[in-house]
This record gives C-alpha cells, sequence and structure tokens, in this order.
C-alpha cells in the first residue's frame, strides 16, 4: 500500500502497441535512472552521465527520448512485446495493462526472504481498437501522437513533484535501491509485469499466503 | 590549430585541461539508510503491532505471556488426559484395597496406573479422546507457529519502539498510547514512514489500526449485520460471538475471495456500481459456501470451542466462583458502544467505567418472586447449615460420617446463590439515574430508553449489551451450530445491501487507502441532524449514522485527541459545541465537575439531583406540580432549594481528593472562556498544559469531558427530537380530528387520566398497560408521536404554559448536567438554529409534559 499508483490510459491501434509501450515505459524510466555510482573510499561518490537517444516511432507520429542503453533498451523491449503477444493471443476485447512497478529491496533475517517494497507504480492502462481503413489510421497515427506527447508531460509533472524517492544508498547497500547490473546506466529498481484484461484480482498464492498470515495474526 | 586572428582568445588562468573523472567531478555523500524505518511496506500491520507492543506493556511482557499460555495449553490437556486414564478411581474412593505390607494407609501412587496399561488405555479408549487429542494438538501447534513468528515479527516492532521513538521497553508500560502515537507522528517528518504525505496525523493512524473495526461500528449501527434475531420464545435477541464475528471478517475482510484485495483496498469492482447484482449473486454464493464449509466443521469447531472455553475460564471460575454470575459486555454492545476510530484500550476504560453503574441498575431488577423463594431457600438451607456446623463444631468426628463434609459444601454454596437473588436491604431503585450515570460512560443508548429506565424492557434490552458471563459463554458454545444458520438464511439474503454498503460507504484516503467513509466523522456527509448537525448535515436516511455516532465519534475523538486538526467545517462544530457547553457550565461551574466525582456511582443525592437525572428531578417537580394544581410556586421552591444546594457540593468537591482534576476542569473552562469561538485555541491551550501535566491526567480529565458533552448530546438530542415530533403531529392533528380525543381528554382532566399517557409510568404507582410498553425503536416512536400530539396541545394551551414557566427553568437546571440553565436564563441557553420557530416554545420545558 506504501507506495504511489499512477495509471495512464492509451488507446491504440494493434501494430502501435509496440510503440506506445515503448515510448512510455522509456520515457519513465529515463526520468527514474542515474548514472553509474563510483563510489570513493571516503563514503562519497560520483556519478556517471547518463546518455539520451532519440527516437523515431514507425506507426506513430511520435519521437521520445529514451536512455542511450542498449541492454535497458533489449529488457523493455522483451517485456513489451511478450505483452504485446499475449495481448493478441487473448482474442479477447483487447484490454490490457502493463505495470511498472519501482521498488526497494530490504534484507530480512533468515527466516524471511528478502522483502521487496515497492515505492512507485505506474500502471498503463492499454485498449486495442480495430479500424476500418486507411483514412482512419492516418487519423489514428496523429491521435496518438498527440496524445502520447501529453502523457509524457504528464509523466514528467509527475516525477517532478517533490515526493518520496529512495534515499541515495552506501556503497553496501546501492543494490537494494538501485538495479546495477546494466554497465552503462543505473536505473532504480524495477519490475514490469503485464495482466491481461482484469481477471480475476489477486492469484491463489497471494492469497494463500495472506490466510496463512491472518491465521498467524489472529 | 588556431591561427585565426581573432580578438577571441582563450583565458589561460581560468580554464585548465585536466583529465576527466577525478579531482574535479562533483561529489556525493551517500544518505545511506540512517533507519531502516523509512517507507515501511504495510503500514496497517505495523501500527497494529506497534499498538499492540505497546497494550501488551512491552515485549518481554507480551513474550512471556505468551510463552506460559503455551505451557499453560499443554498442561491443561496433558492433565486431564492423565486424569482421565491414568487414575484407579477404584483406589482413591477407597473401593479398591491395596495389598501393601507395611502400612495400611494409601498413597497418592498407588492410585497411579503403570504406564504400560495407562497407554493401552488412551489407545483402547473411544476415537473421541483421540479426536480431542489431535484437535488439541493442532491447536496448541497452531498457537506455537504463532508464537514463533510473533516473536520474529514483534523483535522488529521491539526495534522500532528502542531506535526510532527512543522508549525503552522499560518506560512503555507507563507512556500512554497518545505519547507513543505523538512520536510516531513526529519520526514521520524524519524517517517518512508512510511515503504519500510528508506528516501523519493522528487520525491517519487511527484509521489504520482500526480499519476493519469501523466498518463492522458501522455496519452494526446502520443495523446491516443479521444479529438481531425474533425467536417465537425467547423474543428480541441478539446473537454475535466471536465465531460469527470470525466468519464476518473472513467474508468481508480478508477469506479468500473477500471484497477487499487486500489490507487497505477495497476490489475496484465493488466500488462501480454497475453490476452490483451480479456481486451481490457472488457474494451471496460465497456465504453459501463459507456456511457449508462451517456445517461440515461444526464438530471440530465445537471441540475446540469447547477446549477454548475450558482452557480460558476454569482457571478463572476456580479463582473465584462468583465471576460466572457476573456481568460482562456482550460483543455486540461492544460493537454497539464503540465510537468511530476507537481503539480497544479507550473503550475498555470507558465500559470498565461505566461497569460498577451497569451492574447496579442490573441488580435492581430481581424479581420478587425469585426473591420470595430465595429467601425462604436460603432459610431452609441455612438451618441445615448451622446444624451441621454446630455439631461438627461440637465433636469433628461428625465431618467423618458419610456425606456430611459434601452436604455442607452444597449447602454453602445454595446459600451463596440464593443471595445472589435477595436485594440488599439498604439498596435504593433509582434505575433512572443510575441509566444516567451509565449513559454518562457508554455514550450511547436507544432514545426509548430514557424515561423507562424502571421498566422490565428496558432492562431486558440492557441485558443485550450487558449480559451474563455464564450466557456469554453459552452463546460462545452454541456458536458453532448457530453460526452456519445465520450465515445461510440471514447474511446471504443481505448481499446485496452489503455490496451497495461497501461501495457507497468507502472512501480512498490519500496516504490511508479505503476506508469506511463514517470513520471520517464528517458531519456533513454522515451527520444526523436530530443530533446537533442540522443545517449543517447533508446526509440522506440512510447516510446518516444512527444514534448520533457520528456526531458523538467526532467530540470523542477530539477530546482523546487535542493535537487532531480536523477539517474547517469540522472544527466549527466542535468549537460551536464546546462553547455551548461551556456556557451552560459557567453557571453552576462547580457543577461541571460533578461528574467526575460521582461517575463511578450515584454516592450522594445532591450529587444525583443536580448532575441531572432528568425523570427524577421532573417526577418530583411534576408530581409536585400536578399535585398542587400548577402550583408554579412549589416549584420555583424546589428550584431555589436546589441552587441552594449547589455550592454545598461544590464546596464538598472542592474538599475533595481530585482537585487537580478540578483545577484543570476550570482552567479549561477559562480557556474556552478566553477563546470562545475557536475550539483550535481551546485545544492549543490543553497542548501547553501538557509540558507541566502528565498526559495520563490530561486523558482522565478528557473521559470526564466527554462525558459531559456525551450527556449534553444526548439531552439535547432529547429536546430537539420532541420538537421535531411534536411539529410534526401538530401538524397531522390539524387535519386528522380521530387523534383529537386524547388531547382534548388531558387537557381537560391532565391528573385523573394520565394513565392514559403511554409515558405516564414515570409514577411508578400507575402501570401502563402492557400495549404501551415499547418493545422496538419503531414502536416507541410511533407511541411518542401520539402521545407528543397531547403533550404538544397542552403546551400550545394558554394558561397552563404560563404557570409552568418558571418551572420549566428549573426542571433544565436539574436535568443539564451542569445545572446552568436556570442562572443563564433564557438568553443564553437557548440551542439557536434547529428549531427557529419553536424557539419561545422552547423555553417551556418538555419534560413537564412527560410527567403527566
Amino acid at each position: 500500500m506504501n507506495c504511489r499508483s499512477e495509471v495512464l490510459e492509451v488507446t491504440v491501434e494493434s501494430r502501435q502497441v509496440e510503440e506506445a509501450m515503448l515510448a512510455l515505459l522509456h520515457t519513465i524510466l529515463l526520468h527514474r535512472s542515474t548514472g553509474k555510482f563510483h563510489y570513493k573510499k571516503e563514503g562519497t561518490y560520483s556519478i556517471g552521465t547518463v546518455g539520451t537517444l532519440d527516437f523515431d516511432c514507425d506507426y506513430i507520429d511520435f519521437t521520445f527520448a529514451r536512455v542511450s542503453s542498449e541492454e535497458l533498451d533489449r529488457v523493455i523491449r522483451k517485456a513489451v512485446s511478450e505483452f504485446k503477444d499475449a495481448l493478441s493471443n487473448s482474442g479477447s476485447d483487447g484490454m490490457g495493462q502493463i505495470s511498472l512497478e519501482f521498488y526497494q529491496k530490504k534484507k530480512s533475517r533468515w527466516p524471511f526472504s528478502d522483502e521487496c517494497i515497492p515505492w512507485e507504480v505506474w500502471s498503463i492502462k492499454v485498449n486495442v481498437v480495430n479500424l476500418a481503413n486507411e483514412q482512419e489510421r492516418q487519423i489514428c497515427r496523429e491521435k496518438v501522437g498527440e496524445k502520447l506527447g501529453e502523457k509524457v508531460i504528464n509523466v514528467v509533472e509527475v516525477i517532478n513533484r517533490h515526493e518520496y524517492l529512495p534515499k541515495m544508498p552506501t556503497q553496501s547497500e546501492v543494490d537494494n535501491v538501485f538495479d546495477t547490473s546494466l554497465k552503462d546506466v543505473q536505473p532504480y529498481l524495477y519490475k514490469i509485469t503485464y495482466q491481461i484484461t482484469d481477471s480475476l484480482g489477486t492469484s491463489v498464492s497471494t492469497t494463500m499466503r495472506r490466510l496463512i498470515k491472518d491465521t498467524l495474526a489472529l | 590549430m588556431a591561427h585565426f586572428d581573432t580578438e577571441y582568445q582563450r583565458l589561460e588562468a581560468s580554464y585548465s585541461d585536466s583529465p576527466p573523472g577525478e579531482a574535479n567531478l562533483l561529489m556525493h555523500v551517500p544518505e545511506g539508510a540512517k533507519s531502516q524505518w523509512h517507507h515501511i511496506e504495510n503500514l496497517d500491520l505495523f501500527f497494529q503491532r506497534v499498538y499492540n507492543l505497546h497494550q501488551k506493556n512491552g515485549f518481554t511482557c507480551m513474550l512471556l505471556g505468551e510463552f506460559f499460555e503455551l505451557v499453560q495449553l499443554l498442561f491443561v490437556v496433558g492433565f486431564t488426559v492423565f486424569l482421565a486414564n491414568c487414575v484407579d478411581y477404584d483406589i482413591l474412593f477407597a473401593n479398591k484395597f491395596v495389598n501393601h505390607t507395611d502400612s495400611s494407609k494409601v498413597t497418592l501412587p498407588d492410585a497411579f496406573l503403570p504406564v504400560n496399561v495407562c497407554s493401552a488405555r488412551i489407545q483402547d479408549n473411544n476415537a473421541f479422546v483421540i479426536f480431542v487429542l489431535i484437535i488439541s494438538g493442532v491447536f496448541w501447534l497452531h498457537r506455537l507457529v504463532k508464537f514463533i513468528y510473533n516473536v520474529c515479527c514483534y523483535w522488529e516492532i521491539r526495534s522500532f519502539y528502542i531506535n526510532a521513538l527512543k522508549m525503552n521497553m522499560s518506560e512503555l508500560p507507563y507512556a500512554t498510547w497518545q505519547e507513543v502515537q505523538a512520536r510516531i507522528v513526529e519520526i514521520q517528518k524524519e524517517h517518512q514512514i508512510c511515503i504519500h504525505k510528508k506528516e501523519l496525523t493522528e487520525l491517519d493512524i487511527y484509521h489504520r489500526i482500526l480499519r476493519f473495526k469501523n466498518y463492522m461500528v458501522a455496519m452494526v449501527n446502520k443495523s446491516l449485520l443479521p444479529v438481531r434475531f425474533r425467536l417465537p420464545v425467547f423474543g428480541d435477541c441478539v446473537f454475535y460471538t466471536r465465531g460469527l464475528k470470525y466468519n464476518f471478517e473472513l467474508i468481508f475482510f480478508w477469506g479468500p475471495g473477500s471484497l477487499f484485495e487486500n489490507e487497505w483496498s477495497l476490489k475496484p469492482e465493488y466500488k462501480r456500481g454497475g453490476n452490483r447484482l451480479e456481486l451481490a449473486d457472488r457474494l451471496a454464493s460465497r456465504i453459501l459456501w463459507i456456511g457449508i464449509a462451517n456445517l461440515l466443521l461444526c464438530p471440530v469447531i465445537l471441540v475446540w470451542q469447547i477446549l477454548y472455553a475450558f482452557f480460558s475460564y476454569t482457571e478463572v471460575i476456580k479463582r473465584e466462583p462468583g465471576s460466572l454470575g457476573a456481568r460482562c459486555w456482550s460483543l455486540y454492545g461492544r460493537c454497539y458502544l464503540r465510537h468511530f476510530n476507537e481503539l480497544d484500550h479507550e473503550l475498555m476504560s470507558r465500559l470498565s467505567k461505566g461497569y460498577k453503574a451497569a451492574s447496579k441498575y442490573m441488580n435492581c431488577f430481581l424479581s420478587p418472586l425469585l426473591t420470595v423463594v430465595a429467601k425462604n431457600v436460603a432459610f431452609f438451607a441455612g438451618s441445615l447449615l448451622a446444624v451441621l456446623i454446630a455439631l461438627t463444631i461440637y465433636d469433628e468426628d461428625v465431618l467423618a460420617v458419610e456425606h456430611v463434609l459434601s452436604s455442607v459444601t452444597l449447602l454453602g454454596v445454595c446459600i451463596t446463590v440464593c443471595r445472589s437473588f435477595i436485594p440488599d436491604k439498604h439498596m435504593v431503585f433509582c434505575p433512572e439515574q443510575l441509566l444516567r450515570v451509565i449513559l454518562a460512560h457508554i455514550h450511547y443508548m436507544p432514545d426509548h430508553w430514557q424515561g423507562n429506565a424502571h421498566r422490565y424492557e428496558t432492562r431486558d434490552q440492557f441485558s443485550q449489551l450487558f449480559q451474563y458471563k455464564a450466557v456469554f459463554i453459552l452463546e460462545e458454545l452454541l456458536s458453532p451450530v448457530v453460526t452456519p444458520i445465520i450465515l445461510i438464511f440471514c447474511l446471504r439474503r443481505k448481499s446485496l445491501e452489503i455490496i451497495d454498503f461497501f461501495r457507497n460507504f468507502t472512501v480512498e484516503v490519500i496516504g490511508v487507502g479505503d476506508t469506511c467513509s463514517f470513520a471520517q466523522m464528517d458531519i456533513r456527509q454522515h451527520g444526523h441532524p436530530a443530533w446537533m448537525s442540522e443545517g449543517k448535515t447533508e446526509a440522506s436516511i440512510y447516510q446518516q449514522a444512527e444514534d448520533g455516532k457520528t456526531e458523538l465519534s467526532l467530540m470523542h475523538f477530539a477530546i482523546t485527541n487535542p493535537q487532531w486538526q480536523p477539517p474547517q467545517e469540522t472544527t466549527h462544530f466542535i468549537s460551536q459545541l464546546k462553547e455551548r457547553v461551556h456556557r451552560e457550565a459557567t453557571g453552576f461551574p462547580a457543577d461541571a465537575h460533578q461528574l467526575s466525582l460521582s461517575e463511578s456511582e450515584p454516592r450522594s443525592l445532591v450529587a444525583n439531583l443536580l448532575t441531572g437525572p432528568s425523570a427524577l428531578a421532573s417526577v418530583h417537580f411534576g408530581r409536585d406540580s400536578y399535585l398542587a394544581n400548577h402550583a408554579a410556586a412549589g416549584v420555583s421552591d424546589g428550584a431555589s432549594a436546589l441552587r441552594s444546594l449547589s455550592p454545598i457540593s461544590s464546596s464538598l468537591h472542592l474538599r475533595g481528593s481530585l482537585s487537580v482534576a478540578h483545577n484543570k476542569t476550570s482552567t479549561m473552562s477559562k480557556a474556552m472562556a478566553g477563546s470562545g469561538t475557536d475550539a483550535r485555541t481551546v485545544s492549543s491551550g490543553s497542548s501547553a498544559w501538557e509540558g507541566q501535566l502528565t498526559s495520563l491526567i490530561l486523558s482522565e480529565y478528557a473521559s470526564t469531558e466527554m462525558s459531559i458533552h456525551a450527556l449534553y448530546m444526548h439531552e439535547l438530542h432529547k429536546q430537539q427530537s420532541r420538537g421535531e415530533l411534536s411539529r410534526h403531529t401538530w401538524h397531522r392533528q390539524e387535519s386528522d380530528e380521530s387523534s383529537d380525543s386524547l388531547p382534548e381528554e388531558v387537557r381537560s382532566q391532565p391528573n385523573p387520566h394520565s394513565r392514559n399517557f403511554p409515558r405516564s409510568h414515570t409514577f411508578p404507582t400507575t402501570v401502563a398497560s402492557p400495549s404501551a410498553i415499547p418493545t422496538s425503536a419503531s414502536a416507541s416512536r410511533s407511541k411518542t408521536i401520539g402521545q407528543e400530539g397531547g403533550s404538544s396541545h397542552q403546551r400550545y394551551s394558554g394558561p397552563t404554559t404560563d404557570s409552568f414557566g418558571a418551572g420549566g427553568k428549573v426542571v433544565r437546571s436539574a436535568r443539564v448536567p451542569m445545572g446552568g440553565w436556570a442562572e443563564d436564563g433564557q438568553a443564553a441557553s437557548r440551542h439557536h438554529d434547529p428549531v427557529p420557530e419553536e424557539s419561545s416554545e422552547d423555553e417551556m420545558p418538555p419534560q413537564i409534559q412527560k410527567v403527566t
């Protein structure tokens, strides 16, 4: 609970799904990434630079900036294409949701595994529409571009607010806050999950876990 | 490279091209994790644990307590099995001889069976013993796992207390929850436990700890839960046990497929009204399944309950056998009487304060028939016992005669039981006063109780809140059987209402999550016009909280948490109310403290008269006035008598030991007088004392203040609803002449026909016909309408009103706890806004009518 949640909603055509998702996820991650930390002996650190790159969409009239890290791009592309496949395979009304969750790890003692405590969740709800002819597609291309532009500004506004961010960690704790696996950029720890239509909320495992926890707390 | 002939030249001094990366890089210092308390994932659970640890007096106490419970459980099971299977009772009862060679004495070890025989007996024994053993084994294991889990969790909370809150475990038992809470609010600024806001408020913490309890309180308040039943033989009864409560919570809050997604948010589909029917169907089928599961598990639960009851109560019964006869606040009562946002310890202390008065009240109603029987049984049993004891004293060999000792014991028990049915000779029957004292602590009661305190029906209804402990245990034992029936047949039918309830009364609060909207204590949304929030509330009848719950809860919360900054309108309401109470307190400042002194029981008659048992006072005056036929003079005599009494009582109080509280109250009054309009200044005044006075005194004082406010609000509500009703009936009467007969009759000859008034029972001598007995709220309401029809007529008839003018004020002075009416006179004491067109008539005491 103790986390902010932001919801973005977009309506796109099926071939635009991938690019639209990439645009939004990359925009958020651009603002939630820092350069690599280089720790010095006295407990101080310096921050590397974050390179940016403009990316032009093929199916949308839109260009967005992303972190120029191929590794990060690959990870996100993989997640998005999985989402896209799942969406097209679902065959339902084409509703889906992809969420980008930033979390912190908290080390716990032996009997419990490390806790992942989210502090910000971005949920992007996608509504896929089918268009009849080329003219409508053209209009849609522009419309979606405009909409995405609005969303990006929206994202930046949210990120600009002075709200809770994990404190900058010391060297030993940097893994609890940042994803240090990439060599050129260091985003906050994140997790991308997706969900096709609103299925029945919580999964069985979480329910079971809660049941056990609650019986214990009796 | 640079061969251009321009003015531009490099400034050599200021620019040096050092290799990148080293000395000139901007260096940062990590803040690091100074504390691990930033950003806690599950704040609900966290605050609950913090609260629990505080309530259990620290880590060690909790640990030891739980550990010994485990040991006790093991011992009780083991011992019971041992007694049942491993003892040769024939030897103990000397039916069988032991072939000892050395002495004829039987020793205890002789009676024990050898181990192998013993285990064989357990195995051969019927399956029931094995079954019980298995269940208690599971029970024990469950407790053990829970214990270990708790130790891990609470260790973290312990370090939170020590490191973040800077409180030692040793000082924890002596710190109030308010102190702990203030520290939590303080450290939020530094650690940001909750990431949504910069600052936590007290209300946030309460909301999180009491999220589900608030829902339950609201559902009981709106009578949504099927806990009241009308049975053919028992009449109106309430059945609400822990098992039932557990099932309700399972269904609504945390069970598989419950309405809540997690601790803090309702599932989104339940927030939308669109598919409510479908959701209701789904809920109904879930309830059905859970009901069936309950039915199937019934034997297991039954055994579990019996074991549980056995383990928890045998020890108590052993220690004090009388405790079974003693009463306790029922589970339903706790739900009904609980304010929104009231923590367990606050509720418990409130109810405990009312306990004495409540049991006294219940003891007023001993059945005379039983008393006669009990007296005689006690006489015969007593004489037998006396003879036996006398014989024993003469020669103690009498004891060795078979069954003499046991009959002595039995007779003793019999006399003890009988004695409990014989009322104290010196006890005075004054239920109305007692009920009032009770009200000062429990803060809620149905409207129709007032003035009907002496009736058996009121007592029966009160006993639903305040039941015998034995009944409580019996209900608990019955619960496994009854619960599935209630779930399947009663709760299932309400599924649509439940869905609607959760949709309509859930609000999402930033930084808290989904909470019950009643718990916001917003007068505008949930106020009840009959409870002082007229004009301020926009609530429909469906949205209004019953019994003035919103208003009283608000007052309670504001008083217990003086630091809390309520929203603007709420502040206004609080300050207005406080001001009003204060204004009436200034007349006789001493009377305001009356309550604090006479709260536990009505000790002195003077105190009682002044604390305002309205019925008593009005009965006196009413009777006087009627018997003397509108003798206003007599009434004002009474008034002056009262007035002359009050200084005495106040001086008594001054001499009393409660001078600290007294000083404080007067300081409070002064602060109120000084600020007048703004409640915030009042509370800032109170926070200023905090430096000097411990917060414990403050909280003690707060409960007194709350009592005064509760009484005041009830009083005002009574007047207001009466005014309301009479106005309605006034209109109705004009159109409907059939109802004229009653008032007509009353007006012409009030005294002989006073019997016809349903409320005539304020005279103990005239017993109203059974039909006039209010059995439910609705019945009484309709009745009040009829009766108020009479009263309003009377009120509007010229000469009578005049003659009552003086008496009116007097009655008020007696009725309102702080007794300021008589002094303030007309200008100050009116309740201004709610019924403007009636204000002139309202000078007339409504009580007078009740008396007739």
